[in-house]
């Protein structure tokens, strides 16, 4: 009977210890962490980054898998640190994995960020340099016109000396006098014509070739007018002022004053100088006077 | 008589095997060297200035100092606090990296994204 009680109770403690190593008891939550852990390191990026890492968890986790199949004691202290170091060892192939994806996105983006700004000194620089290219135009329009103002400045100087000249030449042979019509050379019409006549005298011609010389290349506008004093018809007046400037006119072209550039006009009694009721009157009266126009800028 | 014998000496030779067990495991004194070797390195990579690996770091050093009062004690207990120490380490520092690359990730494409825009 004693045998038996024994034979009975240790078979009831090897049944016990059967029953523990069965399946239906749930397994410590650090393991089951671990496998979730595990599971999600194998099905993400990390298993592509480093494989490495996530062999290592695996192996942890099979090592916490086996302490577990062995003690089957939820509360086993090396079971459950087996099964945290396969956690973290899952959890740092993540991490290192996530790190990796950040690093390459930070080079990416370094690498974006150069380009781009490289691509804006180059464009500054096209814009720099069109303005360097558009300044350097500038300044050369600019030195241009300052040429071409000094040497416009230099040949009225020229011209205005010139016309000094001419005007110091014509003073010592005719009247001349400025008004609101420009320089007025009046020459008396007995010195020109015979009375009634057109035909220049040869003293007249002398003189005109003197003026032409004066005027010559002045490039001005000039105006010839012809006037006699009150005596006679009217038409008649008007006729003789008429030929007598055109005959002024005719000669000072064929002495190189350009034709385009002086015209003749008749006024007859017109604008007298002096009173007609005397003979020194009416001879100031008779005359033609050669009207230089300033020349328009 | 004899049949008790033979049932109890499997009893008599379990405090046999767990002397064997605990007492033939060297300190750990290597794997405490290493463990502080990996504090310090997470330390240095800047696993106390993020929260996450801040938290694994604590871990870490709790762990290594409960070790430390086990060596010598109970060195297989020991060990396994130490390997505990070393992942917890470990995972701060790669925590902490993580963190720093994902924060200089941003910092360039904010940058990108300014010098971008200013086209």
């Amino acid at each position: 009977m004693r045998t038996t009680t024994i034979l009975a109770l240790l078979g009831g403690v090897l049944l016990s210890v059967a029953q523990g190593c069965g399946g239906d008891i749930p397994p410590p939550k650090a393991l089951v962490d671990a496998r979730t852990d595990y599971a999600k390191a194998k099905g993400g990026v990390a298993l592509q980054v480093d494989p490495t890492d996530v062999h290592e968890a695996d192996l942890a986790l099979q090592r916490a898998e086996a302490a577990w199949r062995d003690s089957q004691d939820v509360k086993d202290e090396h079971t459950i640190d087996l099964a945290i170091i396969a956690q973290r060892k899952a959890q740092i192939a993540m991490a290192e994995a996530a790190a990796s994806k950040a690093q390459q996105e930070a080079q990416q983006a370094k690498a974006d960020l150069e380009a781009a700004m490289a691509s804006q000194l180059q464009a500054t620089r096209g814009e720099l340099g069109k303005t360097q290219q558009n300044l350097q135009q500038t300044q050369s329009q600019l030195q241009q016109t300052a040429a071409m103002n000094e040497e416009q400045k230099k040949k009225l100087a020229d011209l205005e000396a010139k016309l000094k000249d001419a005007r110091d030449t014509i003073a010592k042979i005719a009247a001349v006098k400025d008004d609101d019509r420009g320089m007025v050379i009046t020459l008396q019409g007995e010195v020109l014509f015979k009375t009634g006549k057109w035909d220049l005298k040869p003293a007249a011609m002398a003189k005109l070739d003197q003026i032409a010389d004066a005027l010559r290349g002045k490039e001005q506008p000039m105006v010839v007018f012809g006037y006699t004093d009150n005596v006679g018809a009217i038409d008649m007046n008007m006729d003789l002022s008429q030929k007598r400037a055109q005959s002024v006119r005719d000669y000072l072209v064929t002495k190189g004053i350009p034709s385009d550039l002086i015209t003749s006009q008749g006024k007859g009694p017109a604008e007298p100088v002096a009173g007609n009721d005397s003979i020194e009157g009416r001879a100031q009266n008779r005359r033609v006077e050669i009207v230089v126009k300033p020349k328009k800028s | 008589m004899r049949i008790a014998t033979i049932a109890l000496l499997p009893l008599a030779a379990i405090p046999l095997l767990c002397v064997a067990c605990g007492g033939s495991i060297p300190p750990p004194n290597d794997e405490y060297s290493a463990a502080q070797a990996d504090v310090g390195r997470a330390e240095a990579g800047g696993a106390p200035g993020v929260p996450d690996a801040k938290l694994h770091l604590q871990l870490a050093q709790e762990d290594l100092a409960k070790s430390k009062t086990l060596i010598d004690q109970d060195n297989k207990r020991a060990a396994d606090l130490i390997a505990v120490a070393r992942v917890e380490a470990q995972l701060a520092f790669s925590l902490a990296k993580q963190q720093m690359a994902e924060d200089q990730a941003r910092h360039a494409q904010g940058d990108l994204a300014k010098v971008k825009g200013g086209q």
